[in-house]
C-alpha cells in the first residue's frame, strides 16, 4: 500500500513540475501561429555534395549578414546537408533579407587591361544607355503607351548591332535585362584579376555624398589589404588605366587613380565606391560586405510568409479544436466506461499537461502540424485505456473481484498496447529523420505522444484507479459496468 | 460478447467489396493520369510542383463589394512585368467576395510583392496582418517529393519487416495486405477528388500516409493476436474462432477509432485551413482501416 501511495505523490509531483516548468518556460510557437516569414536557402554546388565546413561556411556569413541587418529574434538552423532554414517573426518584410542574403557579394579589384580605353568608353556608353531604356521601360508600362515601347524595341535593337550580340529572351523586359548582363561582362572582362579581393577587408560602412543625395560605401582594408590596395593603385597611377571594383561579376565603379599617387600609392588603408547607390543599396551592400562573400552561391528556395493577426487566428482554432476534441473524448469514455472513464480523463489531462512540459523543456517549437499530432495523438492515448478497460470488464464478467479484474486486466494489455505502439513510432522515426521542417513537427508531437500515452495510460491510470478503489462507496460493480445487458 | 458479426458466412460480400474499391481507386489513378491536364496519378500540390500561394483578407467596411475575377486577372495582367508567368494565374475569391487567394507559378518574392501591390490597387485596402504567402521554387518541389515517396518506402518497409518477425508468415502477409488496401483505398479517393474538386496532395498527404500505415497495422496486431490466443486455448473449429476473437475485439477497436476520429473531426470543424484535407485523409484512412482490421484482414484467414 505504502508503494502504491508513493506513485500517486510522484505523479502529483511530477503535475506541479510540469505547470512550473509552463510558466517559466513558455511554449515557443512556430512561424504559422504567431506570424513571420520563412526562408529555406539551397547552397548551389554544380559537382559533388556540400561539405560539411562549407555548410558552416555559408551558415556563418549568412548568421553576420542576418545580425548586421538589424533583425530581431532570428533563427537560423542548417537542414540536411545543403540547405539553411532562415526565421523571421513577426511582421518583417522578407524582400530586403532575400536580396541581402541572396547575393554571393564576390568582391573583386581589377586593373584595366592596356589599350582598352576606346572599347570601355564604348561599353561604358551602351550600359548607360541600357539602363535609361530599363528606366523608361518601367516607365512605358503602366501608361500601356505602344508607340513609346516600340521606340525601346528600335533603341534595343541599334545596341545589339553595335555589340554584335543578339538576345534569346521572348519578353522585351527579358531581353533589356539579358543584354545589360552582357555589357556587364564585357566591361568585366576588359580588367585583369588582382589579389585584392573582399577577403582583405575588416570593416565597411556607408555615409551619404556631400554634393548630392546618393550614398557611397567605404571600405576599410586590413594591414595586408592596404598594402596591397596601395601597390595596386601604384601600378595604374597617372595611367589612362582604370581600378574597377567588381560585385558578383558586375562592375559597380571605374575609376582613374590620379598621378600624385605614382609614388606610394593610396595609403591609409581605405577606399570609397561612389556609384549613384540610394541609402537602401548602400545599406544592403554594407551588410554583405561585413558578413564576407559566400563560399558558394546559394538560392531563396521556399518562402513562406503568414501574417501575425492569421497567426493568432490558427492558434485559437487549434485551442478550439484541441479542447472540444478532449471534452468530446472524455464524454464517449466516461459514458461508456464510468469510472473507468473518468479514470482515463483524468490521465488525458495529465497527458496534456506533460506533453506540454516536455515541448518547453526540449524545446519543441509548435507549429499547426505538431498541434495537430498533439490533437491526433489524445485519440492514440485513449487506445491504450480502452484496451485496458475492456480486459477489467472481461474479468468482471467472469465473476472476478474488483481489484483482482483492474490488476489482471492492466497485466494483460501490457504486451499489446506497447506492441501496437511500435508502429506507429516506427512511422514516426522515418518523418523525423527525412521528413521536412514542417512534417518533423508533426512527427515528434505524435512520437512524443504515443511514448507519453503509455506511461499516463499505464501507469497513471492504474495508481488513479487503485487510489479510487481504496474508497468503499466506489467499490460497487455497476459504477464499472455500465449497462446491465452486458 | 453480445457482438455476432457474421464473418464466415459474409467472406464472399467482404472480399467482393474491397475489390470493387480497389477496382474504383485503380479507375481513379488510371483516369487521373492519361486524361486530365496533370497526367499525373493523383493532383500534385505546391508543395511538389513549386509555385506560389497567397491567401489575403481584404479590408471591407460592411460586405465586400463584388468583383469579377476575370477582369482583375485582366488587371493584373496588364500592370505586370513577368508576362509568361500570369498566364496560369488562378484567381478565387470566398467568404463573401472577403478573402481572396491566388495561384500562380514560381514567383521571386520581389515579383509576389509586386503582384500584391497592384492587386492592393484593384481590390484593396487588403489587411497585411492576414496574408499568408507561400512560394516553392521547382527545385525544392522536386526535392520534396523524393522526400516524401523515399519517407513511404522506407517507412512501409520497416513496418513489413517488424510484422513478419512478429508473426508467422501467413498472418504477415494478410496485415500487409490490409494495409496496402487501405493506403490504395486513400490514395485513390484523393485521385477522384483531384479529378472532380481539383483537391491537390502536399507534404501533409504523404504525412497521413504513413500515419495511416502506422494505426491500420496497429488494429489488425491486436485482432491477430486475439487470434492467436484463441486458438491455443478455445476448443471451436479455426473459422469460429477467428469470427469469436473477431467479435471479441470489435468493441475495441470501434472504440478506438471512434476516439481517434472525434479529435480529427474537430480539427476538420474548428482546425485551421491549412489542415482540413490532412485531416479528411486521416479520418478516411482511419475508418477504412478498422474496416480492414476487423473485416477484411481475418477474412482473409478463414479456410474455405
Amino acid at each position: 500500500m505504502k508503494r502504491r501511495q508513493g506513485w500517486l505523490f510522484f505523479i502529483i509531483f511530477l503535475l506541479t513540475l510540469s505547470v512550473y516548468l509552463l510558466i517559466n518556460y513558455p511554449l515557443q510557437l512556430g512561424l504559422d501561429l504567431q506570424g513571420g516569414s520563412q526562408l529555406t536557402l539551397q547552397i548551389i554546388k554544380e559537382e559533388g555534395k556540400v561539405r560539411r565546413d562549407e555548410l558552416e561556411a555559408v551558415n556563418s556569413v549568412i548568421d553576420k549578414r542576418v545580425n548586421n541587418l538589424g533583425v530581431s529574434e532570428s533563427n537560423l538552423q542548417t537542414l540536411g546537408g545543403d540547405q539553411l532554414i532562415l526565421e523571421l517573426p513577426g511582421e518583417q518584410n522578407p524582400l530586403v533579407a532575400s536580396r541581402v542574403l541572396g547575393k554571393t557579394a564576390l568582391l573583386e579589384f581589377r586593373t584595366q587591361k592596356k589599350g582598352t580605353s576606346t572599347d570601355l568608353k564604348t561599353l561604358q556608353l551602351q550600359r548607360l544607355t541600357i539602363k535609361e531604356l530599363i528606366e523608361q521601360y518601367s516607365f512605358e508600362e503602366k501608361s500601356q503607351n505602344d508607340n513609346n515601347l516600340n521606340f525601346i524595341q528600335d533603341d534595343l535593337k541599334d545596341i545589339e548591332q553595335e555589340l554584335n550580340y543578339s538576345s534569346n529572351s521572348s519578353d522585351l523586359y527579358g531581353k533589356l535585362i539579358e543584354i545589360k548582363k552582357y555589357v556587364d561582362r564585357e566591361i568585366t572582362n576588359l580588367f585583369i584579376k588582382t589579389d585584392l579581393s573582399g577577403k582583405d577587408l575588416i570593416n565597411a560602412g556607408r555615409r551619404q555624398e556631400q554634393t548630392n543625395n546618393n550614398w557611397e560605401v567605404l571600405l576599410t582594408f586590413s594591414n595586408s589589404g592596404g598594402e596591397k590596395f596601395a601597390e595596386i593603385t601604384k601600378s595604374i597611377a597617372g595611367t589612362n588605366q582604370l581600378l574597377a571594383i567588381i560585385l558578383d561579376g558586375e562592375s559597380i565603379s571605374e575609376a582613374s587613380v590620379g598621378n600624385q599617387f605614382a609614388g606610394t600609392g593610396i595609403t591609409g588603408g581605405s577606399a570609397t565606391i561612389s556609384g549613384n547607390f540610394s541609402a537602401e543599396n548602400a545599406r544592403e551592400l554594407e551588410v554583405q560586405l561585413k558578413g564576407g562573400s559566400l563560399p558558394l552561391p546559394i538560392e531563396i528556395v521556399e518562402t513562406n510568409t503568414i501574417g501575425a493577426l492569421l497567426g493568432s487566428k490558427n492558434i485559437l482554432k487549434s485551442l478550439y479544436a484541441a479542447i472540444s476534441g478532449l471534452i468530446f473524448v472524455g464524454i464517449f469514455m466516461i459514458y461508456n466506461y464510468r469510472i473507468l472513464g473518468f479514470v482515463s480523463v483524468l490521465s488525458l489531462v495529465l497527458y496534456g499537461f506533460f506533453n506540454l512540459a516536455i515541448y518547453s523543456l526540449i524545446p519543441v517549437t509548435l507549429t499547426l502540424p505538431g498541434i495537430s499530432g498533439l490533437i491526433l495523438s489524445i485519440g492514440m492515448a485513449v487506445d491504450a485505456n480502452i484496451l485496458i478497460f475492456e480486459r477489467i470488464r472481461e474479468e468482471l464478467y467472469d465473476g472476478n473481484t474488483l481489484t483482482r479484474s483492474i490488476d489482471s486486466g492492466f497485466q494483460r494489455a501490457n504486451s499489446s498496447i506497447v506492441d501496437g505502439h511500435i508502429t506507429t513510432l516506427l512511422s514516426c522515426f522515418v518523418l523525423f529523420l527525412l521528413g521536412t521542417n514542417f512534417v518533423k513537427g508533426f512527427a515528434a508531437t505524435l512520437g512524443i505522444g504515443v511514448l507519453i500515452s503509455l506511461f499516463t495510460s499505464l501507469n497513471c491510470s492504474k495508481n488513479i484507479l487503485r487510489f479510487f478503489t481504496t474508497y468503499q462507496s466506489l467499490r460497487q460493480k455497476n459504477l464499472y459496468l455500465p449497462r446491465n445487458n452486458f | 460478447m453480445k457482438y455476432n458479426l457474421e464473418l464466415i458466412k459474409n467472406k464472399r460480400k467482404i472480399i467482393g467489396f474491397s475489390s470493387v474499391l480497389i477496382l474504383l481507386s485503380l479507375l481513379g489513378i488510371l483516369y487521373s493520369t492519361f486524361n486530365t491536364s496533370y497526367k499525373k496519378p493523383i493532383n500534385l500540390g505546391m508543395d511538389f510542383v513549386g509555385g506560389n500561394e497567397l491567401r489575403i483578407e481584404r479590408i471591407c467596411k460592411e460586405e465586400c463589394s463584388n468583383f469579377s475575377p476575370d477582369s482583375v486577372l485582366e488587371n493584373l495582367r496588364e500592370n505586370s512585368k513577368n508576362k509568361n508567368l500570369l498566364n496560369n494565374i488562378k484567381l478565387q475569391s470566398q467568404n463573401n467576395n472577403k478573402l481572396i487567394s491566388i495561384r500562380t507559378p514560381y514567383l521571386t518574392i520581389e515579383e509576389s510583392n509586386n503582384l500584391i501591390n497592384i492587386l492592393d490597387n484593384i481590390i484593396g485596402p487588403l489587411n497585411y496582418e492576414s496574408k499568408d504567402s507561400r512560394l516553392i521554387g521547382p527545385k525544392l518541389g522536386k526535392r520534396l517529393l523524393t522526400n516524401c515517396i523515399t519517407s513511404l518506402l522506407v517507412s512501409l518497409l520497416a513496418i513489413s519487416l517488424y510484422i513478419t518477425i512478429r508473426f508467422d508468415q501467413k498472418y504477415a502477409l494478410f496485415a500487409l495486405l490490409a494495409l496496402f488496401h487501405d493506403l490504395f483505398i486513400v490514395f485513390g479517393i484523393f485521385s477522384w477528388l483531384g479529378i472532380i474538386l481539383s483537391v491537390e496532395v502536399n507534404s501533409l498527404f504523404a504525412v497521413s500516409l504513413l500515419t495511416i500505415a502506422g494505426y491500420s497495422v496497429n488494429d489488425t496486431v491486436v485482432i491477430f493476436d486475439r487470434i492467436r490466443e484463441n486458438l491455443k486455448s478455445k476448443k471451436e473449429s479455426y473459422n469460429e474462432t477467428i469470427q469469436l476473437s473477431v467479435n471479441e475485439s470489435f468493441r475495441r477497436t470501434t472504440f478506438t477509432s471512434i476516439t481517434t476520429l472525434i479529435p480529427l473531426l474537430s480539427i476538420i470543424l474548428f482546425g485551421s485551413y491549412s489542415l482540413f484535407w490532412f485531416s479528411l485523409a486521416l479520418s478516411l484512412g482511419i475508418i477504412i482501416g478498422s474496416y480492414s482490421s476487423i473485416l477484411l484482414a481475418p477474412s482473409l484467414l478463414l479456410k474455405d
